[in-house]
């Protein structure tokens, strides 16, 4: 057992390839889509693929913000026409949603997975 | 492994002991990165795959994790865990390589492997508790200093088990 | 209760207040106390590697925006949020390394065969340590290692109860516990501060 041998030439090339494998882990970096929130002046920013729950206070009221599933939406708000919860869920970099009484606007920034030539924001 | 059926404790204490001693060797060497971990301490497990029981391999493998933590003071903490978390793994792998393959793999390879699953593990453990998704840019260059480690730890390894005379000696008396 | 146990049993009622920890200032706060502990003890605070530990979990979390932009470096956005919560983190693990420090201090007795295992062990160390300096030459290498060993077999060195008599006072040690715990609920009660 203490002489070298074919087998430790394997398990270092194995080391090698999980080497290997960390690295490309580590290449996956930046380009993930961001969810900017924007209000009183201020800006906010939180990660599309991570679930949470923001709140955020205007001249009306609260406005909270849903992120869930790699998709965003209002899901409450204390202004009266509730367009923005309305709007529903975004999903994609360019999309927003908008609630004006609240001063609180929500825009998806970043490269999108999929790149599609036809996509509108409008 | 030997085929003593009676355990050795006293022999395993001194092992774990001399473990602990390699750890405060590693802990006076400079290193870049403070927590980059050599893994000195795992020479006498390496060693003892030839001279001890199963039951005494593996409590070498816990006396290191609990010394280790007390002399450092770090048991009750994360770091204790992430040691108890490595060196479980590597000391199963070696282990099970050892009996698998006996003759066919040296204590190079051996030692690769082990310190290639106690870094996995510790990294996946430190993603858990600590870093989150960002464990994997720590993961690089900590297997890799683990691998070039491991490496010289293993040639010394094969250097001692083929020319210390203490170490035929048990050899020796545990066939 | 063993007195080389105490300061591990206080410990271990401590660890809750740090764990469930919810407000980063007192963390802070509990993170101190737990460095004081450990100087008080005779460990060292080596301020370097704390501070490494800091930043780095802080800008590892930044990788994963959340929160108050504060300023973008370029197109990376450094975000409040992350960075409170990089850095409870590694208040935490720092909280935890001196506290356990602490609590290994007065050398505590595990129970059982697994103690005396770990008192044998102990006791191992430190004849190597002292036997080591006493070999020379330590070249070759190999052979040094081999007189070690060999010098440690030896019926002289066999192991010998070593008994602890230092006096460890209940008060002190009370006063630790109602302290981490008085700043969690501090942390309760101003959860959202700063936010």
């Amino acid at each position: 057992m203490n002489h070298l041998r074919l087998l430790d030439a394997l398990i270092f090339i194995i080391a090698l390839i999980i080497i290997a494998l960390s690295f490309i882990a580590f290449g996956e970096l930046g380009g993930r889509p961001e969810v900017h929130v924007r209000s009183a002046g201020k800006e906010w920013v939180y990660d599309l693929s991570v679930d949470a729950f923001a709140t955020f206070e205007g001249p009306v009221g609260k406005t909270t913000v849903q992120i869930k599933d790699n998709k965003v939406r209002v899901v409450d708000s204390d202004c009266k026409n509730k367009v923005c919860i309305a709007a529903g869920w975004v999903s994609r970099p360019g999309q927003w949603i908008i609630c004006l009484p609240n001063d609180v606007f929500v825009l998806i920034e970043g490269s999108s997975v999929e790149e599609d030539v036809d996509d509108t924001s409008y | 492994m030997t085929h003593r059926t009676k355990m050795n404790v006293e022999f395993v204490a001194l092992l774990a002991a001399f473990a602990l001693f390699l750890s405060t060797v590693e802990y006076m060497i400079p290193k870049p990165i403070p927590f980059m971990r050599i893994g000195l301490a795992n020479l006498p497990l390496i060693i003892g795959l030839g001279v001890l029981t199963y039951r005494e391999y593996f409590l070498l493998a816990l006396l290191k994790v609990i010394g280790q933590g007390l002399i450092s003071g770090t048991l009750f903490s994360y770091i204790g865990l992430f040691s108890l978390g490595g060196t479980l793994a590597s000391s199963t792998v070696m282990l099970l390589l050892f009996i698998v393959f006996k003759e066919k793999i040296s204590l190079l390879g051996i030692s690769i492997a082990g310190a290639t699953a106690s870094n996995v593990v510790q990294i996946e453990l430190a993603r858990l508790v600590l870093f989150g998704s960002a464990a994997r840019f720590i993961a690089p260059p900590f297997l890799i200093a683990g691998l070039i480690t491991s490496i010289l730890l293993g040639l010394f390894a094969n250097r001692f088990v083929t020319t210390s005379t203490w170490y035929k000696k048990h050899k020796e008396s545990s066939l | 209760m063993k007195k080389n146990n105490i300061r591990l049993l206080f410990g271990i009622a401590i660890l809750p207040a740090l764990f469930f920890q919810n407000n980063i200032t007192a963390l802070f706060l509990q993170t101190l106390y737990a460095i004081f502990l450990a100087l008080s003890s005779g460990r060292k605070f080596k301020l370097l590697p704390n501070l490494i530990l800091l930043v780095g979990l802080s800008l590892a979390h930044l990788l994963q925006p959340n929160g108050l932009l504060l300023f973008t470096l370029g197109s990376f956005p450094i975000t409040l949020g992350s960075l409170i919560l990089g850095s409870h983190k590694a208040f935490l693990l720092i909280s935890l390394i001196y506290l356990s420090q602490y609590m290994v201090s007065s050398r505590p007795t595990f129970p059982g065969k697994l103690g005396a295992l770990i008192s044998m062990q102990l006791f191992y160390f430190g004849q190597i340590s002292l036997t080591w300096s006493t070999i020379v030459p330590k070249k070759p290498f190999i052979g040094a290692i081999d007189k070690l060993l060999f010098q440690l077999e030896e019926p002289s060195h066999d192991y010998k109860e070593t008994f602890l008599s230092k006096d460890e006072k209940i008060l002190p040690k009370v006063i630790h516990l109602i302290l981490f715990w008085t700043l969690f609920s501090l942390g309760k009660v101003f959860a959202n501060w700063p936010l």
